[in-house]
């Protein structure tokens, strides 16, 4: 990213330790390289020798292993993220998903003349927790800038957004990196966060020279998100993504979905020969729907790249902004930047500077709930597999159900292994989300006590859940009602 | 993207100074203090001696000019930009920097929605508006 034209690449922590971890995973990779080129019996044996590095799911990662071995990818990702407060950023048109085209809209967000925009204390509020919960600095005065461009879903030619002041900078993000890629910590610089209005949305008609556009979303508040280029990967992209994902939900700041368009991730990247300390070319990638999609799209950039440079063709490579094409599976030039866009900013003279105080910022640290990084190695500690432990931290319901459950007194490992098979496998098939079983917490710790001390057995347990689930109950009243106690030898 | 090159055009400007005694600002924003040399905020990207492109100017801002305006434009505007340049010599040293020029912040709004009683007349006062969308020349790129 062109941070790199004001910050000088100074050896900090973060660059140390991603550099150190990818020294390890490059030569446990390499290992595996090496032992694939061997014959097929060999093969069997070196790939039992090495449990962690598991064998690749697809063919092209092999190609890919090849490739980071002369070439280091430099990512950086922009998220934002739609907030899910009930009115706009600067205006009170209600902010609802799936109105009926240009039914919310006021003279503000059409930015019709003479209208002007107040700001929405909650959106200062949503962005000082999110700053918080990346561990960022927050400026405690920040102001609102004007980003000039034409479009036709830009309603006032501008976007309100936060250009040099944002309301938090700084921070970082730990990650964990799922067991099927590696495993491993992993940390990412957050460059900043800042405050600014979504555009409307434009509708392309196949037919005919014209197109439509919907004004309900111009206005609406997001949260932009610049990480600092330290992902290293499709795998770590999509990591960092699903963290972005899981932290706004945990704070309740948005829905964070990535098909209703709520959480957006655009891709920066750019590769370079290994020991080269400038970074390459950039590329932008857009229209990434899926964490999946990030990660693909990355490895095929990287391998487009890569190729390139191979070929001596490295001054092919220029930035621009190229599309994922989910169908085809590979990237499509969009357009060709042809320098830079001229944004011609300046402060939002219509708003004032937005001012925080300490009390204010230490009360929302306050009130933060346990973030997704905490509650993993709270769980961890606990004695929790780092399986069991990724999927319990996924989903803020599943973990506060999961927490209550053991606070009712039920042991740890059994409550974990209940939740990740039969009760995971039920929500899957009637497609219902933790919130919705009739089982409640107080219940799952009374079976699971039930089965310890040998009340009824195991397999008796399984099917008395099965009804708890779906009808509720008590497991006491399930073993009377079916007359269920084990006879004891 | 072109946010991060346009602050890195402004911060590479080497005269540039912000307070940090309020520790308001984070460290990625810091910049090198020269010394030797009177140290004054420069946000116009265009020094005395050079001007801006005014044809790129005015494709940038929607303007058709023709070459005899811009020749006629050149003077007024270096004539606008000269005069906000003797703002420069203005020794600021010992002044904090502001970011806005007004004293107060505040004026935040409840998050109560409230539907805008006459959007009938915003929807009838648009010329190409038809039932549902606007309609709207096919544009498929940004700026």
């Amino acid at each position: 990213m062109s941070t790199t034209l004001f910050r000088t690449i100074q050896p900090n922590h973060f660059t140390l330790l991603t550099t150190a971890l990818l020294r390890t995973r490059r030569t446990s990779r390499h290992i595996s390289v090496r032992c694939q080129t061997s014959t097929t019996t060999q093969q069997s044996s070196s790939q039992q020798q090495q449990p962690r590095t598991s064998a690749p799911k697809n063919h092209g990662s092999n190609k890919l292993d090849e490739i980071l071995k002369d070439y280091e990818a430099v990512i950086g990702i922009e998220t934002h993220v739609q907030l899910s407060t009930s009115t706009k950023a600067f205006c009170s048109c209600p902010n609802s998903y799936g109105s009926h085209p240009n039914t919310s809209i006021c003279p503000v967000c059409m930015g019709l003349p003479g209208a002007l925009p107040v700001l929405s204390s909650k959106v200062v509020d949503f962005g000082v927790r999110l700053g918080l919960a990346l561990n960022c600095s927050l400026s405690l005065k920040s102001k609102f800038d004007r980003k000039q461009y034409f479009y036709p879903d830009l309603p006032k030619g501008y976007q309100i957004s936060q250009f040099d002041v944002p309301i938090a900078s700084g921070g970082y993000v730990d990650v964990d990196i799922p067991l099927e890629f590696g495993g491993g910590h992993r940390r990412f610089g957050i460059t900043r966060v800042h405050m600014e209005e979504d555009a409307g949305k434009l509708l392309h008609s196949d037919a005919g020279d014209y197109s439509q556009v919907d004004l309900n979303r111009a206005g609406v508040p997001l949260l932009e998100i610049v990480s600092e280029p330290d992902i290293r990967s499709g795998v770590e992209a999509a990591e960092y993504g699903s963290e972005m994902q899981r932290i706004v939900r945990y704070l309740g700041v948005s829905n964070g979905n990535m098909q209703e368009g709520s959480l957006r991730c655009d891709v920066n990247i750019s590769i370079r020969p290994i020991g080269q300390a400038e970074f390459g070319t950039k590329v932008e990638i857009k229209n990434l729907n899926a964490f999946s999609a990030m990660s693909r799209a990355i490895d095929y950039e990287i391998t487009r790249q890569a190729l390139l440079y191979n070929q001596g063709q490295a001054d092919q490579i220029v930035t621009e902004t190229r599309l994922w094409d989910e169908g085809a599976q590979k990237t499509v030039t969009m357009r060709k930047k042809e320098g830079l866009a001229d944004y011609r900013y300046f402060p939002e003279p219509d708003l004032p500077e937005v001012i925080l105080t300490q009390e204010y910022v230490d009360s929302i640290r306050a009130s933060l709930p346990e973030l997704p990084e905490a509650k993993r190695r709270r769980y961890e500690a606990m004695g929790l597999g780092i399986q069991d432990v990724l999927f319990l931290a996924n989903d803020v319901s599943v973990a506060e159900y999961f927490d209550e459950v053991i606070g009712k007194g039920a042991d740890v490992k059994s409550a974990a292994n209940w939740l990740m098979s039969d009760i995971a496998a039920y929500l899957k098939n009637e497609e219902l989300s933790i919130s919705d079983v009739k089982l409640t917490p107080q219940e799952l710790a009374e079976l699971i006590a039930a089965i310890k001390d040998e009340t009824i057995s195991g397999k008796i347990g399984k099917q008395i859940l099965f009804e708890l689930l779906a009808k509720g109950g008590t497991v006491q009243g399930m073993i009377k009602e079916k007359d269920l106690v084990q006879a004891n030898n | 993207m072109a946010t991060r090159a346009l602050l890195a055009a402004v911060s590479a400007c080497p005269r540039r100074r912000m307070g940090i005694k309020s520790s308001t600002c984070s460290s990625s924003l810091q910049f090198q203090r020269q010394e030797s040399r009177i140290i004054a905020r420069s946000f116009s990207s265009y020094t005395n001696s050079s001007l801006p492109d005014i044809s790129r100017l005015a494709e940038t801002a929607r303007i058709s000019l023709t070459p005899a305006e811009i020749e006629e434009c050149e003077p007024k505007i270096r004539q606008v930009i000269d005069w906000f340049g003797q703002l420069q010599q203005v020794d600021v040293n010992c002044v904090e920097p502001a970011i806005r020029a007004e004293m107060e912040g505040g004026n935040l709004r409840e998050d109560a929605p409230q539907t805008f009683e006459n959007r009938d007349s915003i929807r009838a006062s648009i010329p190409s508006f038809d039932e549902t969308y606007l309609k709207v020349p096919k544009v498929l790129n940004k700026e």
